[in-house]
């Protein structure tokens, strides 16, 4: 296999954009998926509601309907500056990683919901009775312990959001499956493309998902539940 | 443990896919002769040679070339009675889907050059235009030479990136996966303009919601045979399609089906200039 | 916002694009019921695999898990449509580039579900069956796998969710699904938000009918 020249090039250039807006897209993931799951639990009807509705919209849909959406249907409607800057600075892979982010970002509330879910009610119950209010409770106790709860299903949600960044091909995003298709375009060499793409992916799964697996072990709280899915 | 495996499992059939030399040489003619079926590849959203109309019908002159001039050849070769299916491809999928038998004839917009005949078999000229750029109406583009800097969007695989990318590439280059995704990003002024060949840039002004806001500007910067592309060394196929095309040259029945499309009631009104009309009887010795 | 455009094409979204009725190859049902059938048949038999305690059965069913949830669907359906005819020397036809495509990937999912089912029947249901005299073929089938499903559905229903969605991905190739057909018209009508806006409506109505009809079985069946 030649990996070296043009292919090489553009196939290390996938494998950083897929990495750059895979780790963008988690953020954003994480902090939506956090914020949702954790006003799925409150006591307040209203901000429940939004939460759920938020979640449920997002999720149900293909993330490529998103992809699509994002960076055809949004932009137009953006005011003019943003729009300008968005244009000069590949506004695909901004849509993208909005796409990836929101979608996951629903996905993920589930999980973190679930995992504050498993929390013994007295945790928090002790927490009020020290004097902390609601938002401070969930802040420095709850989430907290649920974060270290969910390493398992975290772990797997988010090699789906790197897997997914795939789909954002589709609007010309040049990640590592666009590129592999790049390089097939140019040299015809398909299978050789396409083995390199898919080895790339596997190794890029399979190390995530040991060092999780061994940071999983380092921060299982004795005595809870909530392992293995 | 695990990783070890699955990473063996991917190795060993990169290795032995290096290794397999690859597909079947049936010719294609036995294989129409055996299902019956003459499976093209073409485009949905190039208008006029092959998109999706408002009807929501997959129409255009490319389309009408098969299926009026190829298609009788290819019955009279095999003997009996065929249909033909269409599938979409664009740029960077044409030859893959050739190669991997998945169509048999890619009919649509793609230039014959030097260097995709070493992997594929190209037909006669069934049209002739160049390179060129869609601008919004005003723009400083006004071709080749302006567009040091700007964002141009092509299309992944076509010959209008490859020259941009090699000759020019002072330019900021975008490649899309088709047309349609390029021509949006034009709309949405996230580039500057979209080079294509000459003919397709006018199908697209002529069917744009507004066709006064664009102009098609520059001298060719390249000249754009098309031709329609088999497997290559399918030397009994290839003499079926020729022999449908020369046969509408001759006819007149070629001519007919221009006007239709690209004359003066056609979708996308583009005269024949004698130069053209003459190059392309000349391929047939007239 | 001018949603007339979906009006106006509004047949040959839903006829087309859903149900896959008309003159181009498509249809989300029509490629996603199959799909979820196969997919699911194909996962027992992994998951299954995966629990043999022969190494013939697990090793290669284990490999083929850990293979498929460690690439992307995009990429599987690139290597069935290019490779796989090349490799086999036949034409396969998109339809069935996307069926194999997505039954092969989501028995990876199914199969796993399959397994964590069957290990959460508890020992005791295995060993009552065998002193009762049946072997272990007849133990898997009358008395584990029933008990099995029930405990899986809603992992098995969250999955069916998934490949559903999953089923916009064949628009790549070219199958004329709900996604791709959204697709046609915005290329020729420029109306992206309405349009895309529509068809997310329309998977969410699945979808979303989909998890409410687990929840409502999940409610029914935890009575145990």
């Amino acid at each position: 296999m030649l990996w070296s020249g043009q292919s090489g090039h553009w196939l290390l250039q996938g494998m950083l954009t897929t990495l750059a807006i895979s780790a963008l897209g988690w953020i954003l993931a994480a902090a939506l998926g956090v914020l949702a799951g954790a006003l799925r639990t409150v006591p307040w009807r209203p901000l429940r509601a939004l939460a759920t509705a938020y979640v449920e919209f997002f999720r149900n849909v293909p993330l490529l309907v998103w992809m699509f959406f994002w960076y055809f249907g949004v932009p137009p409607l953006l005011p003019e500056p943003v729009r300008q800057w968005l244009f000069d600075h590949s506004a695909e892979f901004w849509a993208g990683m909005v796409a990836l982010g929101v979608y996951h970002g629903a996905r993920m509330s589930e999980v973190i919901r679930s995992g504050i879910q498993a929390i013994p009610r007295t945790q928090f119950e002790a927490a009020v009775a020290m004097g902390l209010t609601t938002g401070q409770a969930y802040r420095l106790v709850i989430v907290p312990i649920a974060l270290r709860l969910i390493v398992p299903p975290a772990t797997s949600e988010s090699l789906n959001l790197l897997k997914n960044s795939s789909v954002a091909l589709t609007i010309s995003v040049a990640e590592l499956t666009f590129q592999t298709r790049q390089i097939e375009t140019y040299t015809a060499k398909a299978i050789e493309a396409l083995t390199a793409g898919t080895v790339i992916y596997l190794v890029l799964c399979l190390s995530i998902a040991t060092i999780m697996a061994r940071l999983e072990r380092r921060f299982a709280i004795p005595g809870m539940i909530a392992r293995g899915r | 443990m695990r990783r070890i495996l699955a990473l063996t499992l991917v190795l060993a059939l990169g290795a032995a896919a290096l290794a397999a030399p690859a597909w079947s040489q049936e010719g294609t003619l036995d294989k129409i002769a055996k299902t019956g079926v003459l499976t093209i590849g073409t485009r949905t959203a190039s208008p006029p040679f092959a998109y999706v109309n408002k009807s929501n019908e997959w129409v255009g002159f490319s389309i009408d070339l098969v299926e009026q001039l190829i298609k009788p050849q290819v019955e009279k070769a095999v003997g009996k009675p065929i249909k033909v299916e269409k599938k979409e491809s664009t740029p960077p999928t044409r030859i893959p889907l050739l190669s991997s038998n998945a169509v048999d004839l890619i009919a649509g917009t793609m230039t014959d050059t030097p260097q995709r005949r070493e992997s594929v078999d190209f037909s006669l000229t069934f049209f002739y235009t160049g390179a060129q750029f869609l601008v919004k109406k005003g723009s400083p583009i006004r071709g080749v030479k302006d567009i040091a800097g700007k964002r141009i969007a092509s299309q992944q695989g076509s010959t209008n990136a490859k020259i941009i990318r090699e000759k020019y590439p002072q330019a900021q280059l975008r490649e899309f996966p088709d047309q349609p995704a390029a021509f949006q990003a034009l709309v949405q002024g996230q580039v500057d303009a979209y080079t294509n060949d000459g003919i397709q840039l006018y199908g697209l002004k002529a069917k744009a919601a507004n066709p006064a806001q664009w102009e098609v500007v520059g001298d060719f910067y390249s000249e754009e045979p098309y031709g329609m592309a088999m497997r290559k060394g399918d030397a009994k196929f290839k003499q079926v399609v020729d022999a449908g095309l020369r046969h509408g040259f001759e006819s007149g029945k070629y001519f007919e089906l221009y006007d239709k499309w690209f004359g003066p009631k056609g979708e996308v009104p583009y005269p024949m200039t004698p130069q053209v009309k003459a190059y392309l009887l000349k391929q047939i010795g007239k | 916002m001018d949603f007339s455009v979906i009006t106006a094409n509004f047949q040959f979204l839903v006829v087309q694009g859903l149900l896959g009725l008309g003159g181009f190859t498509g249809g989300t049902l029509r490629l996603a019921i199959p799909a979820i059938g196969l997919g699911f048949l194909l996962g027992i038999v992994i998951g299954v695999a995966r629990l043999a305690r022969t190494p013939w059965l697990h090793v290669p069913a284990t490999v083929y898990v850990e293979f498929f949830r460690g690439v992307p669907l995009v990429m599987v359906i690139f290597w069935i449509w290019f490779i796989v005819p090349q490799l086999l020397g036949l034409p396969i036809p998109e339809y069935g580039v996307a069926l194999t495509a997505f039954v092969v990937f989501e028995a990876a999912y199914f199969g796993e579900i399959v397994r964590a089912g069957i290990q959460s029947v508890p020992r005791g249901q295995v060993e009552a069956a065998t002193a009762v005299g049946l072997t272990g073929a007849q133990t898997l089938r009358f008395v584990v796998l029933p008990q099995a499903i029930r405990n899986m559905v809603p992992s098995l229903v969250t999955q069916m969710i998934v490949l559903f969605k999953d089923t916009s991905l064949a628009s790549i190739i070219g199958y004329v699904d709900l996604t791709k057909a959204a697709q046609i018209v915005n290329n020729r009508e420029i109306r992206p938000f309405e349009l895309y806006l529509f068809v997310a409506v329309v998977y969410w109505i699945f979808t979303y009918s989909m998890s409410l009809a687990a929840r409502r079985f999940e409610r029914r069946a935890s009575t145990t």
